[in-house]
């Protein structure tokens, strides 16, 4: 898709991306692949929409819209058993750090046992139908300069042996840099495990479940596996909630972009209110959720959950990992041709000219705020002049109807995104989580 | 929490009357109707009830809500049927019918997927081929498949999964499958 790579111009990106203050190069061995840097202040790290790893990778292309952060992952205990991964895509969607077991070369690290003190199995089912499988293991994982110990991480299984409740369908095993377009996702979302959903884990046996959700966790013995318990604390985990301070959400800062930008750099921000540089602005606008989403109101029409006894709706939410804003052609914005150089693109859409619109969103507890947003032509984005650009500001595509507001990544352009995580303590006056600000 | 939740899948099933207030035809999702689902809700045994399947009968709900000694009124001018299970984990399908006793579409939210095979049952194949013939764009985001024999639709995000999957030459006249939540 792209005309050139745009690698060696992301590196010098990346190196510079802006940490501020004292850069400290953590030392660590091993190697993930090019790119990335761990240094930063003490609660910031680096983050960059630059194409991802796959850019200048035969057959590979740009991933748009994805912020890229790196982690270092060392064997619990170890500072020498380590391995740096660049090309983690930063999803404010999801919770957990999941790693291509490929990105990790070498690294030995110790398997995560489920209730039944058998090693436990994770799967994870995406929207877009494809799947990740592999075993929950343990490891020190640092960010930036905040170290979470013995975190449960999902390690994406190399080979294709997910179970058929697992897959459930789907074909699309998300399993190599090819499929997934990245090394890993950090799942920084605003839950504690990605089991975890309106304050409780249905994985846990605690929950009082009779049988395990699922798909979800698994053991295995040899080539069978069935669906398993799994207590809280072996749950594949937000990262941040195991950092030893900073640890009740995180700031997504990146720059504005106009139209469209070969990359832009950025930062990650650990922690609200816990540092000089996480406080949460006095005129920011605080969005409680109601089974983790919030309202948005569109073209006369109101996105949102009618009932939060059983989630029931079409609500609205706040997610890096989507790669356009998503919503409901309530407007009648026409779409994209099937039959584009670059495939089927009749999901996004492709106004004539620029498309500039607003919409209203509301929180659960009646605050409102508007945002305006601009839709461009996605397969002129894709094809024209800007085909190798990985920031693309007015990408957006149809979400069916039942479906909500998906304010994905072209919506943190220009913002500093407060993503509060449920259960942490919060800073005074602030209500509990969890939430989005801005 | 927990203590409140049942052990098996629940089921609630109504009978949509045909809408003649000028607004378009279709099955409401339950949720909206509390007083309606609080009415009908029926707590299942043990066992896990048998689902209907997309394209399948609907026969078989029937006479397992018949011998719950569920209280349903059937209208004359139903042109459309839903049947809700939920799942104690907390994910809901709605399973649409048409007067024929076809059910033409089926819909789901929730933290977990619905076992497809158990939902889609004879269309299963189809959906797993229908996924498999994206083209691959990097980027996560909602699926809106739309071939001849079957429609899939997805959204939402992790534990908050959302999607529809109908036949498009079973759904009845009058019925927007859009509208199916």
């Amino acid at each position: 898709m792209q005309k050139y790579s745009i690698s060696v111009l992301l590196a010098g990106a990346l190196l510079i991306a802006g940490c501020g203050g004292s850069a400290t190069a953590k030392s660590t061995s091993g190697g993930g692949g090019g790119g990335g840097t761990t240094s930063g202040t003490s609660n910031t790290m680096a983050i960059a929409v630059n194409g991802g790893p796959t850019v200048g990778q035969a057959g590979g292309g740009i991933y748009p819209n994805a912020a890229f952060a790196s982690a270092t992952i060392c064997a619990p205990g170890s500072t020498s058993s380590c391995v740096t991964v660049s090309g983690l895509l930063l999803d404010t969607g999801s919770t957990g750090l999941r790693v291509l077991q490929s990105a990790l070369s070498s690294l030995n690290l110790p398997s995560v046992d489920a209730s039944n003190s058998s090693a436990a199995y994770d799967c994870v089912s995406f929207v877009d139908g494809s799947y990740l499988w592999g075993p929950v293991q343990g490891a020190d994982v640092t960010l930036g300069a905040e170290t979470a110990t013995n975190l449960p991480i999902q390690v994406i299984s190399t080979s294709n042996d997910a179970p058929s409740s697992c897959s459930n369908g789907s074909t699309i095993n998300a399993n190599s840099l090819a499929t997934l377009g990245a090394n890993g996702i950090l799942g920084v979302g605003v839950e504690q495990t990605d089991c975890f959903y309106e304050g409780a884990s249905a994985c846990d046996p605690a929950f009082g479940l009779a049988s395990p959700p699922y798909p979800a966790y698994y053991t295995c013995s040899g080539t069978s596996c069935s669906p398993a318990f799994i207590a809280t604390g072996n749950q594949v985990a937000n990262p941040v909630v195991l950092f030893p301070k900073d640890n009740n959400g995180v700031i997504v800062e990146l720059p504005a972009v106009s139209g469209s930008a070969a990359s832009v750099s950025g930062s990650l921000v650990f922690g609200i209110g816990t540092e000089s540089n996480n406080q949460l602005p006095s005129g920011a606008s605080i969005f409680t959720l109601t089974c983790d989403d919030f309202g948005t109101t569109f073209d006369g029409q109101k996105y949102d959950i009618t009932n939060a006894s059983n989630c029931s709706g079409s609500g609205s939410f706040i997610d890096s990992g989507s790669n356009g804003l998503y919503f409901p052609d309530a407007s009648n914005i026409p779409t994209c041709p099937k039959d584009t150089s670059v495939g089927d693109l009749s999901s996004f859409y492709c106004p004539s000219s620029t498309e500039n619109l607003s919409a209203t969103m509301t929180a659960a507890d009646g605050t409102t705020k508007n945002v305006s947003f601009s839709v461009q032509n996605a397969e002129s984005l894709f094809t024209g002049s800007t085909d190798s650009d990985a920031a693309l500001g007015g990408l957006a595509g149809t979400n069916p109807s039942g479906v909500g507001f998906d304010w994905g990544l072209p919506f943190f352009y220009g913002v500093n995104l407060y993503s509060a995580i449920d259960g942490q303590a919060m800073p005074s006056g602030a209500p509990a989580a969890p939430w989005w600000a801005y | 929490m927990p203590n409140s939740i049942a052990k098996t899948w629940r089921r609630v099933t109504r009978i949509n009357m045909n809408m003649s207030n000028g607004s378009p035809s279709f099955c409401r999702p339950l949720g909206s109707v509390a007083a309606f689902v609080a009415l009908l809700a029926i707590t299942m045994g043990s066992s896990l009830p048998a689902f209907a399947s997309l394209g399948g009968n609907a026969g078989s709900i029937q006479a397992d809500t018949a011998r719950m000694g569920a209280s349903v009124n059937v209208s004359n001018t139903d042109n459309c049927e839903v049947h809700q299970l939920q799942s104690p984990a907390g994910t809901v399908v709605n399973e649409y019918i048409s007067s024929s006793g076809t059910v033409f579409a089926v819909s789901w939210h929730g933290p977990f997927l619905p076992d497809m095979q158990q939902i889609l049952g004879s269309y299963f194949q189809q959906y797993s081929a229908a996924l498999s013939s994206q083209s691959r764009q990097y980027g996560h985001r909602p699926l809106n498949i739309r071939q001849s024999g079957l429609v899939v639709q997805t959204g939402g995000h992790m534990r908050a999964h959302w999607g529809r999957v109908y036949v498009p030459s079973l759904v009845p006249e009058g019925v927007s499958a859009e509208q199916l939540q």
